[in-house]
């Protein structure tokens, strides 16, 4: 008999595709997990569950802990417990990860093996560095360890060819991005009523477009997406906005790096000033604390800052900070929907109308991550219970999981990057110039906002 | 120079600044106060999002009392 071989034809989908699927069967298994190991023992019950349901998922990754002097520190949790095989776990989520991305895009599997490997060690690596006591408690977050360990590689020892196939930079951040989308809750919205949407629904969009506008046409920052990054990273909530809006975007890596960088550095500075700058100028806790939470970027540095205020001036800080995280994904898909219909299709052929091209090329990992949003947002709202199930899913493992893959995607993006294209946009000074500038818009709006809702116009009369 | 020479380079650049300086200057006194007060307050100033925070922020009781959330 005359056998003739069919060779196999492999599946190959576009990334976008693939990092929507894999990201929300992520979720899915994830929610379904949390949902069958639902505690017997008050299961609506906040007080008995701050950080929501456990999840066992959470035994399956764990990142390496605060050190002092001896990075073997960092393999012990707060409880004195060894956490060495969640850690190793968690390199495994990102080689599991890759995998299927590579599978599911055609690519060889074995081939992107060692170099994936690789790439999840430099992770732990960044993490580990990003772990040390003095680098952690002043907000010097792993984004920022993960670019440097990758560009110190990239330059100084070079990129093997064995390592290449596995740089997936862009696959890792839209996967963690759609991940991401689970913890991106609006009804956090409305968490502090009128006030707190008047701070965050009203100044932040305002400073992130007239910071936008400013880039492009004052500035005449020659990249739009550069602008937009830093305008995002700088009004909403530091790294995790450049992440998303970068990716709506299609910020080349040079430019993320670039925003994280200056926001990053700005962070450390505002939270270390801000709160004797509040003291001195006698501002109300509530009114300092929503200052804090509306103007410093990440999320950490405004609960730090916002602690050394007090207790009220802190809780009021890190809700509003929360207001401001939930925005996310609304900023992002606007973001989105303006890249895809006016900034592409200036610089592209027009080939139908503005909806059909904005449809065209409207990112299809945003669609996942927006999918992932809402579908959790809708859950949260149900019940205190489904509440609890939403949030014990995402403390307990989506977070870590997107957390791996940010820092897995940095890690390839430094490897990667070729700083020598920003060099004239750099040397200007502009894009410094940019944040500065508008991180003092936003100093001055978010402190007019705040003093008058939590300050006058929503205060209660008589005060206890 | 070999690109294992060159790798073990880095290794020690980066174990000498993170086992060696940064404790060194995480004893000065103002470092040792801001960190002992972000430790006992179990604050974790490097959150990325809300979600990795020690505590989940929920709206303070007291702050009704004092504000009007809904006109």
């Amino acid at each position: 008999m005359n056998a003739t071989a069919i060779p196999a034809q492999r599946l190959r989908l576009h990334e976008d595709v693939v990092a929507t699927l894999i990201g929300l069967s992520i979720v899915l298994l994830a929610l379904a997990v949390t949902s069958l190991a639902r505690p017997a023992d008050e299961p609506a019950s906040r007080a008995r569950w701050p950080k929501g349901w456990p999840t066992p998922l959470a035994a399956t990754i764990d990142k390496p802990q605060t050190w002092d002097s001896s990075p073997l520190e960092a393999i012990r949790d707060k409880q004195g417990r060894n956490i060495a095989l969640p850690i190793v776990l968690g390199m495994g989520w990102v080689l599991l990860v890759a995998v299927g991305g590579a599978v599911l895009g055609g690519q060889s599997a074995a081939q992107l093996l060692p170099g994936s490997a690789a790439v999840a060690g430099l992770a732990c690596g960044a993490y580990l560095l990003a772990a040390q006591k003095l680098v952690h408690f002043y907000n010097l977050e792993y984004p920022l360890w993960a670019l440097l360990l990758g560009i110190v590689i990239g330059n100084v020892v070079g990129v093997a060819p064995w390592l290449r196939p596995a740089l997936m930079g862009e696959f890792f951040i839209k996967t963690g991005l759609v991940i991401f989308g689970a913890e991106v809750l609006f009804s956090r919205l409305l968490e502090l009523g009128l006030p707190g949407v008047l701070t965050s629904w009203v100044v932040t969009p305002i400073v992130l477009v007239v910071t936008y506008w400013c880039g492009v046409h004052v500035l005449k920052i020659p990249s739009k997406s550069l602008c937009m990054v830093i305008s995002a990273d700088m009004s909403v909530c530091g790294v995790s906005a450049a992440i998303a809006t970068g990716a709506a975007c299609r910020a080349k890596k040079e430019e993320l790096s670039l925003a994280i960088g200056l926001s990053l550095f700005f962070t450390v500075i505002m939270m270390v000033a801000m709160p004797p700058v509040i003291d001195w100028l006698g501002l109300d806790p509530i009114v300092g604390g929503a200052w804090l939470g509306g103007t410093i970027d990440a999320t950490g540095a405004v609960v730090a800052a916002g602690e050394s205020l007090g207790k009220e001036a802190g809780e009021v800080a890190a809700t509003v900070k929360m207001i401001q995280n939930s925005m996310i994904g609304v900023i992002a898909f606007a973001v989105a929907v303006y890249w895809a219909g006016w900034v592409d299709r200036e610089a592209g052929p027009r080939q139908g109308s503005l909806l059909a091209e904005a449809g065209r090329r409207f990112p299809r990992f945003i669609a996942g991550f927006l999918l992932a949003s809402l579908v959790c947002s809708w859950l949260f709202s149900l019940s205190p219970v489904n509440a609890l199930w939403i949030d014990g899913t995402t403390t307990g493992f989506t977070s870590r999981l997107r957390g791996w893959l940010f820092c897995a995607g940095f890690v390839c993006m430094g490897l990667q990057t070729n700083f020598r294209e920003l060099t004239p946009v750099l040397a200007s000074g502009r894009p410094l110039v940019l944040y500065v500038g508008g991180q003092l818009l936003n100093l001055v709006l978010t402190l007019a906002m705040a003093s008058v809702t939590f300050g006058w116009l929503f205060r209660k009369a008589v005060e206890p | 120079m070999r690109p294992c020479v060159r790798l073990l380079m880095v290794v020690i650049g980066f174990a000498a600044v993170w086992c060696g300086m940064l404790p060194m200057l995480r004893r000065l006194d103002f470092v040792a106060l801001h960190i002992e007060r972000m430790e006992a307050g179990g604050v974790n100033p490097a959150a990325m999002y809300y979600t990795e925070l020690d505590r989940l922020p929920v709206r303070p009781a007291w702050l009704e009392q004092r504000i009007v959330l809904w006109p």
